[in-house]
């Protein structure tokens, strides 16, 4: 298992991640979402092993390989296990069939053997055609692939994607994703991807995980807002303005903040209930998606955008429309501040 | 213009001739270059590489101190190493004081800061996603400095040419520990200076134009190779 324990990452001072732990098990399929600045691409690099954290430190199996105590330096044995794929990725000096076989041949892998995994996995990933090109003739899409299919090549114990699929097309996408569905039905593997877009993460992954300003989401990735915690408030509730609406919350912090409220904790009606809710917003749906079996995601704005999640009889019975009135309701003490 | 002009007729005619003592500071000239750029670039580049990449205390102190020693005299390289190497400093026991050996040594620490400096600077252009790509693929410190300087082949062919420029048509140091002896350790430079004085125009020009002849080849040679590594 790979896992951060209490890293504080800084970049001149600032810190950028602040997680007290982060666990990617063996055979999981994570996905971060946040937006950009958020701190995923750095969270990545620290469990690819290419920085040491500021504070804290990264295991594997349980064993420190960087930063701790002992500020611990990343060997080339433990990189082995742990392969990233940037946003950006660059393709080293020579064709892609080098690049293929680029990790194998550090590994002292002997030529026949290379030649053999280089076939498979161009396949795999539909690159075989551009196997004796350069990169100056590839376009930013099939960078991509290639640089996915260069990290299957190794077989590390984790994968590691950033934003795998932002320069691919539909088709493309599909057949990324399929090549890792295939390639963790062949091995154990765990992938750890980041992504800005919440219906791909929810597609493809087990576990989503939301990161905001360095930190992990309580709660689940929607309705998270940067937010200026006012010092005075009734007892240790708070109004805090979050673009034209208020959202009462329970809090005794001041300043800067995240605030957070899971799409289950939020009633979802057609007109305003009477109940002990202290955030009641009427607004329209804008719209309604099946991210997983059973359930609807619903958007509405409400003068700001909020996601509830019904489950699909419930969205039948209310007659759940895009375009429809709609009434979110949450307590106060459901709002999570971080 | 006469004066030119006989000159570089004397040069010309001198080159033709194939002039026994013209050719013995040749070779010392090529001797003492490559002997000095080969271990200044053996030390410099990796000193470069890992001031570009691997952080540690005192990093822009050093990033300092070869940036300095770029622009260090050659004379007071030279007078330096006299000290050093006299009989009674703490190298005399060497013995190479007036030597070609004095000379390389010299040469050395001329072209080790430009090597390390230039190095540095060519390696801080790669992206550094070139070193993370090798590292996440398992590859060693090694291979992936390897890596690295693949990609930076072009600026460190580029060091390499300005370290031999340097040493080649280095005098300060040379006069000082070499002592320009003829037949021994008179290089193209110094005995440019020395004929110069003697009013030997002829002879010094000669000798300037073999040197300028031979850093054209050298960077000709430079660009050659350049040119099968990009194919």
């Amino acid at each position: 298992m790979l896992e951060l324990v209490g890293v504080r990452h800084r970049y001149g001072g600032r810190v950028v991640l602040d997680l007290e732990r982060f666990e990617v098990p063996p055979g999981a399929l994570i996905a971060m979402v946040g937006p950009n600045g958020s701190g995923k691409s750095t969270l990545l690099r620290l469990l690819a092993l290419l920085e040491q954290p500021s504070e804290g430190e990264v295991r594997l199996d349980g064993r420190p390989v960087s930063g701790g105590p002992a500020r611990a330096r990343p060997d080339a044995a433990a990189r082995r296990r742990v392969t990233l794929v940037e946003q950006r990725p660059i393709l080293l000096r020579g064709t892609v069939r080098d690049n293929l076989g680029y990790g194998l041949r550090v590994r002292g892998m002997r030529r026949t053997e290379v030649n053999s995994v280089i076939a498979n996995v161009a396949a795999r990933l539909g690159v075989t055609p551009l196997l004796e090109r350069h990169r100056h003739e590839l376009s930013e899409g099939e960078v991509q692939r290639v640089a996915v299919a260069r990290a299957l090549a190794v077989e590390p114990a984790v994968l590691l994607l950033d934003e795998p699929v932002s320069s691919a097309d539909r088709a493309a996408a599909q057949t990324l994703y399929g090549a890792l569905a295939q390639e963790r039905r062949r091995r154990p593997l765990a992938i750890c991807l980041a992504s800005h877009q919440l219906e791909d993460a929810y597609r493809w992954a087990d576990d989503v995980r939301a990161l905001a300003e360095g930190k992990l989401s309580p709660v689940t990735p929607e309705n998270l807002f940067r937010v200026e915690l006012p010092n005075a408030g009734t007892g240790d509730l708070k109004h805090i303005r979050v673009g034209t609406i208020e959202i009462a919350a329970m809090t005794d912090r001041a300043g800067p903040a995240i605030l957070a409220v899971a799409p289950s904790d939020i009633f979802v009606s057609r007109a305003p209930l009477t109940s002990s809710a202290r955030n009641v917003f009427a607004g329209r749906v804008t719209r309604l998606s099946h991210q997983r079996p059973g359930t609807v995601h619903v958007t509405a704005d409400v003068g700001v955008e909020l996601v509830a999640v019904v489950t699909e009889e419930a969205a039948r019975d209310l007659q759940l429309a895009p375009g429809g009135p709609v009434v979110f309701a949450f307590k106060a003490s459901a709002v999570r501040v971080f | 213009m006469d004066f030119l002009g006989e000159g570089l007729r004397r040069a010309l005619a001198l080159l033709l001739a194939g002039d026994a003592e013209v050719t013995g500071v040749v070779v010392l000239t090529l001797k003492v270059a490559v002997t000095a750029t080969v271990i200044a670039c053996a030390i410099g580049l990796p000193l470069g590489f890992l001031l570009a990449t691997r952080p540690f205390w005192g990093r822009r102190a050093a990033f300092t101190l070869v940036n300095t020693a770029l622009a260090f005299p050659t004379v007071v390289t030279g007078l330096l190493l006299f000290g050093l190497l006299s009989r009674r400093g703490p190298l005399g026991g060497l013995g190479w004081l007036y030597t070609w050996q004095a000379i390389a040594v010299g040469d050395v620490c001329i072209a080790l800061p430009i090597a390390a400096a230039l190095s540095a600077a060519a390696v801080q252009g790669v992206d550094p996603r070139v070193r993370r790509t090798a590292q996440t693929l398992g590859a060693s410190a090694w291979r992936t400095a390897w890596a690295v300087a693949r990609e930076a082949r072009f600026a460190l062919a580029a060091v390499i040419t300005a370290a031999f420029g340097h040493v080649i048509a280095e005098i300060g140091s040379a006069m000082i520990v070499g002592g320009n002896i003829r037949g021994s350790t008179r290089t193209l430079t110094t005995a440019i200076a020395l004929y110069t004085g003697q009013g030997e125009f002829g002879l010094a020009l000669a000798l300037g134009v073999i040197l300028l002849v031979l850093a054209l080849l050298v960077n000709i040679a430079l660009q050659v190779l350049q040119g099968k590594a990009h194919a």
